[in-house]
């Protein structure tokens, strides 16, 4: 373990693609948490059907999320002509639309 | 609805601190307290895990606890081990797996509570593919004020435990996210606190595979599973900020019994139904 005060090399990189799933993440949380809450909101005033409707979709919007980020990621990876992690990504997006395509047989 | 909001947020703080799911805690919840059937629990556990993970990575990503290389190095890993495992669902005994993940968790748990009272782990030398890939971190603890550097080793060896993990996750219907932070806080010497984090980041790309088979056979009830990931997202916000400020050593001290109880329970689960 080495411990230091100053800053690794890699430093700018790394931070912008924190910065921007950071931001991607945020984003979708609170439009999903939005959407559940007003559908919460609304089967407490009697809405039934709508706040069914308002949930599902905050659910949906939470799923999409880290799927959104992955490729989010591979796009950035990408830019910086990170091509070894551009690849790990389009690995993981393979896996979960084949996950996603096969699930739905299940 | 309101009872199931405040265990969900219980379950998002315990969860965004450990860097598991919190399923742990909603699935029993939902099934012993609520009478909710196993389906409707796991589906919601499951989405909320999603919420789990969503939450606490913007904290985390911006304190930069979470090391993005690694994650997605090992999310391939976790990836093509969860698509395995839904492929295999209802080939593979599932007794056998559950005795032997349960054995797995009970070894690692008690390498961790040998090594509870260490804070950071030290000597640690870079494999050859980490070098390769940069995989080392840095991340500032607002407990010791100071800016702390890690190298990352056992590259290899993780990927081959997440593919197991990811594996479990689809087979087992579990998060797995407690199999995540003991390979890379005991196998790749990952600084604990950036194990949690990163197994944070990772669990949501992994329960959002699994998400999507119940979403298509219609498990997710929206009245069950709405008020739990609103629960778990506010839990998210106040855990994330509980943690950075917690000792690894309490940390451990909080993960080592749910570890055990987990191991416990899975080789339960197998030799009763054997």
């Amino acid at each position: 373990m080495v411990v230091s005060e100053s800053m690794p090399q890699t430093e700018s990189k790394l931070l912008s693609i924190e910065l921007i799933l950071a931001r991607l993440l945020r984003v979708g949380s609170i439009i999903a948490a939005l959407l559940v809450g007003a559908g919460i909101a609304a089967s407490a005033t009697g809405g039934a059907a709508l706040a069914q409707r308002l949930i599902t979709a905050g659910l949906l919007v939470l799923l999409a999320t880290p799927i959104m980020r992955v490729l989010v990621a591979a796009l950035v990876f990408v830019r910086q002509r990170e091509w070894h992690f551009a690849l790990f990504c389009f690995v993981v997006l393979c896996a979960l639309a084949a996950g996603i395509i096969l699930g739905r047989g299940i | 609805m309101i009872e199931i909001f405040l265990i969900a947020i219980g379950a998002g703080i315990v969860g965004s601190i450990l860097g598991l799911g919190g399923g742990i805690i909603i699935v029993p919840t939902l099934t012993l307290l609520f009478g909710l059937p196993i389906r409707t629990a796991v589906a919601a556990s499951t989405v909320s895990i999603i919420a789990t993970s969503t939450g606490a990575a913007v904290a985390y990503l911006q304190d930069r606890l979470t090391n993005t290389r690694v994650a997605m190095w090992l999310e391939m890993g976790t990836a093509t081990g969860a698509l395995t495992g839904a492929l295999l669902a209802g080939v593979v005994n599932q007794r056998f797996l559950f005795v032997l993940f349960g054995l797995l968790l009970g070894y690692s748990g008690y390498n961790m509570f040998r090594a509870r009272k260490s804070e950071l782990p030290t000597g640690v030398v870079p494999d050859r593919l980490s070098q390769k890939l940069n995989l080392g971190g840095s991340y500032y603890d607002h407990l010791q004020h100071r800016q702390i550097d890690y190298q990352v080793t056992g590259t290899i060896p993780g990927l081959i435990i997440m593919y197991f993990s990811g594996a479990a996750a689809g087979l087992l219907g579990i998060g797995a996210g407690i199999f995540k932070v003991s390979a890379m806080d005991q196998v790749m010497r990952m600084p604990f606190k950036a194990s949690t984090a990163t197994s944070n980041f990772m669990i949501g790309v992994t329960a959002a595979s699994g998400a999507v088979v119940y979403f298509a056979r219609g498990d997710v009830k929206p009245l069950v599973a709405g008020p739990v990931v609103l629960g778990v997202l506010l839990g998210a916000l106040v855990g994330t900020r509980l943690m950075i400020r917690m000792r690894t050593t309490t940390i451990r001290k909080l993960f080592i019994p749910l570890i055990a109880y987990t191991a416990v329970e899975m080789i339960y689960k197998g030799v009763k139904w054997w």
